[in-house]
């Protein structure tokens, strides 16, 4: 696995202490039509379809440019993301609503 | 026409910025971004050729229809930038300009999917680089923002000011849309309605009114703005609101 998919999906010793230990699930991730990185990247990455629309465990959505990030392991507090698209570098969160979210880092 | 004025704004802008920029990484950046920029002043005039406008009449069409709270929206911004202010800058630049730009092209994109895939198109490619030019202005300026909490005043001001301008441009182009977007409904009736339903942040873009369209709009780039500008520690500032 390269270097920026390592960012994708951190090692789980490195998520919060509160999570449950359960491992976590993976995932195939498949062609999404995503045209804005290079191709080896596109799976990780997949347009937002509005209302309707719903987030996997594995997935997070930019709040800087609205992409969905997508990672072959669920995640979980405290794993690092990278959007390729903007640039952004993030971590993810549990919200008040107990949802799973990407807080920017800078 | 307002699409080729604003690019037109953010390449003047962008240039700009490149010499004012602090450091090589940032300079390298806004080199690419006014690249970018040149690119969709490129082909959103060439767009208005396809549309009719003689070459000839380019210039002239331009000061004619270009509207005159969107110039004084980009005269706020080309101010900093000629002041040599480079955080005002970026922030008018790529927080801003570019958060209004890319939900206005989003919207457009979605309007434009079924009836004139083309434009639809070249919406995409340019949303495309939007994302890269919010994402610098925030992971630039959220760092740089922390080292001179004292320029945080004179940026609220501004972007109290852009807001205003903005939501003036927005009154003045939805108040004289309604026929072409009457007039896009029936042909997209005409050509099948049941596949150009299309809902953007909560409204029917196929059954709402103009003033439902601009409210919601200006709802969420105004929404944007306290988002991003919250995230890197500039506490939005509501516009008065244009008569």
């Amino acid at each position: 696995m390269s270097d920026i998919a390592q960012i994708h999906s951190t090692p789980d010793s490195e998520g919060s202490d509160a999570e449950p230990e359960e491992p976590r699930r993976r995932f195939e991730l498949e062609e999404t039509g995503f045209k804005e990185v290079p191709k080896r990247w596109r799976k990780f990455y997949r347009h937002w379809k509005g209302e309707g629309d719903s987030l996997g465990p594995n997935e997070v959505i930019c709040p800087v440019c609205k992409v969905v990030i997508r990672s072959t392991r669920e995640f979980r507090p405290g794993d690092r993301v990278y959007c390729m698209p903007c640039m952004s570098r993030m971590v993810v969160v549990r919200s008040d609503d107990g949802s799973l979210e990407a807080k920017v880092t800078y | 026409m307002q699409l080729v004025a604003g690019e037109r704004c953010a390449l003047a802008a962008s240039s700009g910025l490149v010499n004012l920029a602090p450091d090589y990484p940032s300079k390298h950046f806004l080199a690419t971004q006014t690249l970018d920029e040149a690119r969709h002043v490129e082909i959103f005039t060439q767009r208005l050729f396809d549309l009719g406008v003689a070459k000839e009449d380019l210039e002239s069409t331009i000061d004619r229809y270009a509207n005159p709270n969107l110039v004084k929206f980009a005269e706020v911004l080309l101010e900093k930038v000629s002041d040599g202010d480079f955080i005002a800058g970026v922030v008018g630049q790529n927080i801003v300009l570019e958060g209004m730009a890319f939900t206005v092209f989003e919207l457009l994109e979605a309007t434009s999917r079924d009836l004139n895939p083309k434009f639809a198109q070249t919406l995409s490619g340019t949303i495309a680089d939007e994302r890269r030019h919010v994402g610098f202005g925030e992971n630039r300026i959220g760092s740089l923002i922390s080292e001179h909490p004292e320029k945080k005043p004179e940026i609220e001001k501004m972007q109290q000011e852009m807001s205003y301008y903005m939501l003036a441009t927005f009154a003045d182009v939805f108040s004289a849309s309604g026929e072409s977007i009457d007039e896009g409904r029936k042909l997209a009736a005409q050509q099948g309605a049941d596949s150009l339903s299309t809902e953007w942040h909560g409204a029917d873009l196929e059954t709402a009114t103009i003033e439902e369209i601009e409210g919601v709009l200006a709802d969420t780039v105004l929404g944007e703005f306290k988002n991003r500008l919250g995230r890197i520690g500039i506490e939005y500032q509501s516009p008065s609101v244009p008569a």
